[in-house]
């Protein structure tokens, strides 16, 4: 549990001007470190760079300055052996059916032909969508697709697991029974896992460690730590202790928030 | 911010795409020149014969003398009052028949399939017909033009009325509205720009079902013009002709494509 | 607009009685009058059925289809090649796709006398004029079809660790295939209108020779036969495309 898994030195990123403004700059000389089988959650404002830093450490965007590491190697380019994502939308091939869909990420990734298939049914199984392996991403509803695209991440096998606002386009109630059977499924696979979220609700029932960003440019205000075993169940969720933390959270980030909305009205005028 | 993760290491690709499209700008003409270019040296050179394919200065002279001396005005008017006579009576036949299909759903889906499915034929086959009954004349283009304009305007129509948003026709009738102000008030202004996109593209048909109708069979226009320079290997004076007509044709769809764009605005 | 009453039959049934009530309306007008140009629905089966039966026309139906087959193969080969290679990069549209728009743009009936001054008036010609029509709309679908792949899909390959060519196999082919089929519609009906023009304006044989020589010698009810069946031509060949277009974008 000590070693640390991720470290982030001193990242910053600038976006280039959007045709006659001013360069945005995104996240400034950010450090952070996450420890092997920690699940952490990122919060802040929209534009404040919490899915910039996430898609630093994917290798999907070329930080300005600075570097990730992912077990002491300097990030370069995605890490498919090392690194799954779930998107905020489906990233499902929507020409593909539910079972080729994880294939075929064991394809790209590299996995001879023959160990696809029983390694996509069983991740499959594991998120309890056997029955739906011929289905087509259109046939099923936005909490199933997610589902798919959780067992498609975890079919890859990999140490770690970035998750970019995977909740963002669910109806609440999908929401929490996604959130719950995530929580379940992430207590026994021990992944080092980053989930970027809007939810307050979402980030105290998963995470381990909270990261509060501040508005724009991105830097991190405080670290919360939440103490508290996995799986989490709806007890918890229930539970004075977890008002409490998501009141404490709603306190850090409200002044975020307001900053936002200025400075969004400053960019306007 | 999803945005920015859409291209592996984005900054990059971002950065690329608007230096990009200052280039295209620049390339774009540069094609341009380079094939006119192309053009002069092959044909100065009689790498191609002049017989295949003539210099374009001496192109240019003589667009430049037909604009000059008003040599084409015979043939451009016989067109012109073909376009005048063959574009209304496609204009009105199609908004007209048009709306009175889309009148009840029930008619729509009747009659919509059978009036798209004629669109797939190439109405040119009927031209044979026209020029048997109304003969070589003018008739005969205004017959095959108008024919070529009504349907995407027709059906254009229908799918503009039909296609107005359920919500608004029911906020008329719960404020009651009468069938005139529903029509007047809702039903044209919301159909309007899907209609003009029809008009638009009938009106280029019916133009281009004219010139093609002077090609095939006529004695007069300017389709004829082009092919009786073709037919007595007369090549610039040919290829004059024909970058008149593509110019009247660039002219008029960009008129057209204006009004859309106005009446869309307003 | 109103309700769709229960009591009103099946649309389909209307269609089709809407269509057998306008060719009994031909059927009269054509016995009424004693016109040199029109005649009635009747005798134009009748004579359908006969000039079918003539080597010459039969021939001339061969040489339009064959024709047609090559025209439209070329053009989905051609605009398949040409659509891949101005959509590969951003570079490549942005340079080309203003050229291609304005190549899509020029009224080609203008230069139809070009056409058979370059290729003879032989099929080669016709085949010429044909995939002129066909390829730009199969270019400008497969086109539209690459710029419309949703980029979260390339993002998610690329975390997954795609190679550029498995990317190209996996994501960019099969969202091309419905856009392939529109093409492959529009080229259909474009390469036909484009073959017709080129037989019509000079040509020895095919279909369209024959209807203007039917037309030029005033039998109206041979011409409205050809006319028929090569309209009814057309509505196969777009309907039957429109099908494989409808069943392979399903998961649209």
């Amino acid at each position: 549990m000590a070693e640390s898994l991720v470290r982030v030195e001193s990242v910053s990123h600038t976006f280039p001007a959007p045709e006659g403004g001013k360069e945005v700059l995104a996240l400034d000389a950010i450090d952070m470190e996450i420890r092997q089988g920690e699940m952490v959650a990122f919060i802040g404002p929209s534009g404040c760079g919490k899915s910039t830093l996430l898609n630093v450490i994917g290798g999907m965007i070329a930080p300005t300055s600075g570097a990730a590491l992912v077990s002491g190697q300097a990030v370069r380019g995605p890490l498919p052996k090392q690194i799954a994502y779930i998107f905020q939308e489906s990233a499902l091939l929507p020409w593909a059916t539910v079972l080729d869909n994880i294939k075929v990420g064991l394809e790209f990734q590299g996995v001879p032909k023959d160990e696809r298939g029983p390694i996509a049914s069983a991740a499959l199984k594991s998120v309890g969508l056997e029955a739906f392996a011929a289905s087509y991403p259109h046939q099923l509803s936005g909490g199933m697709k997610q589902r798919v695209a959780l067992a498609r991440a975890l079919s890859l096998r990999t140490d770690i697991l970035l998750m970019d606002e995977p909740f963002a386009a669910l109806d609440e109630q999908t929401r929490m029974i996604f959130g719950e059977d995530l929580s379940r499924l992430l207590a026994s696979e021990r992944k080092t896992i980053i989930l970027v979220t809007h939810s307050l609700a979402e980030a105290v029932l998963l995470a381990d460690r909270i990261f509060v960003f501040t508005s724009r440019p991105g830097r991190i205000k405080a670290v919360l730590t939440i103490d508290e075993p996995h799986p989490r169940t709806p007890d918890f969720m229930t539970s004075q202790r977890f008002s409490e933390l998501r009141n404490e959270l709603y306190e850090l980030l409200r002044d975020e928030v307001l900053a936002a909305i200025g400075n969004d009205r400053q960019g306007l005028s | 911010m999803s945005g920015a993760a859409a291209g592996v290491s984005g900054g990059v690709t971002e950065r690329l795409s608007r230096r990009g499209r200052r280039l295209s700008l620049l390339t774009k003409l540069a094609v341009f020149a380079a094939l006119m270019v192309l053009w002069h040296l092959l044909t100065v050179t009689e790498i191609i014969s002049p017989f295949f394919l003539p210099q374009p200065m001496a192109v240019m002279t003589v667009f430049w003398r037909i604009l000059s001396t008003g040599r084409a005005l015979p043939d451009l008017g016989v067109t012109f009052f073909e376009f005048a006579v063959a574009g209304p009576i496609a204009v009105l036949t199609g908004v007209v028949a048009g709306y009175l299909i889309s009148m009840t759903r029930y008619s729509t889906v009747v009659l919509e399939p059978v009036i798209s499915s004629l669109y797939a034929i190439p109405i040119i086959i009927f031209y044979p017909i026209s020029v048997m009954a109304l003969g070589i004349g003018p008739e005969s283009k205004i017959a095959h033009g108008a024919l070529f304009g009504f349907f995407p305007i027709c059906l254009n129509t229908i799918q503009g009325f039909s296609g107005v948003d359920a919500i608004y026709l029911r906020m008329a009738r719960s404020t009651g509205a009468t069938k005139a102000q529903l029509l007047r008030r809702i039903l044209i202004p919301a159909a309007a720009p899907t209609i003009l996109g029809g008009v638009r593209l009938g009106l280029m048909l019916c133009f281009l079902a004219i010139i093609g109708g002077e090609t095939i069979a006529s004695l007069e226009g300017l389709g004829h013009r082009i092919v009786w320079y073709a037919e007595g290997m007369q090549m610039v004076n040919m290829f004059a002709y024909m970058v008149f007509v593509i110019l009247i044709a660039t002219a008029m769809n960009a008129c057209l494509s204006l009004l859309e764009l106005r009446r869309r605005g307003g | 607009m109103s309700l769709q009453s229960s009591r009103l039959p099946h649309p389909m049934v209307t269609r089709i009685a809407v269509i057998i009530g306008l060719l009994i309306l031909w059927e009269i007008f054509g016995r009424m009058g004693t016109s040199l140009f029109f005649s009635p629905f009747s005798k134009v089966v009748m004579s359908g059925h006969e000039i079918f039966y003539e080597p010459e026309v039969r021939r001339a139906l061969l040489t339009t289809s064959g024709v047609l087959a090559l025209a439209f193969i070329l053009s989905l080969a051609l605009g398949l090649v040409l659509g891949l290679s101005i959509a590969m990069s951003k570079f490549t549209y942005q340079t080309f796709m203003p050229v291609l728009l304005l190549l899509y743009a020029i009224p080609q009936i203008t230069i139809l006398p070009l056409f058979v001054l370059y290729f003879g008036n032989g099929p080669a010609s016709k085949i010429a004029f044909g995939v002129s029509h066909g390829m730009f709309p199969v270019a400008v679908s497969v086109i539209a079809g690459v710029q419309g792949i949703k980029p979260i899909l390339l993002t998610s390959a690329a975390s997954m660790g795609a190679t550029r060519a498995q990317i190209f196999r996996r994501i960019t082919l099969p969202y091309l295939v419905p856009s392939l089929f529109t093409g492959m519609r529009l080229a259909s009906t474009a390469a036909l209108l484009g073959v017709l023009l080129a037989e019509l304006y000079a040509s020895a044989g095919g279909v369209g020779h024959f209807t203007r020589r039917f037309s030029e010698t005033f039998q109206p009810d041979k011409l409205y036969a050809l006319i028929g069946a090569l309209a009814i031509m057309a509505i196969v060949i777009n309907e039957s495309m429109r099908r494989l277009e409808k069943r392979f974008s399903k998961w649209r």
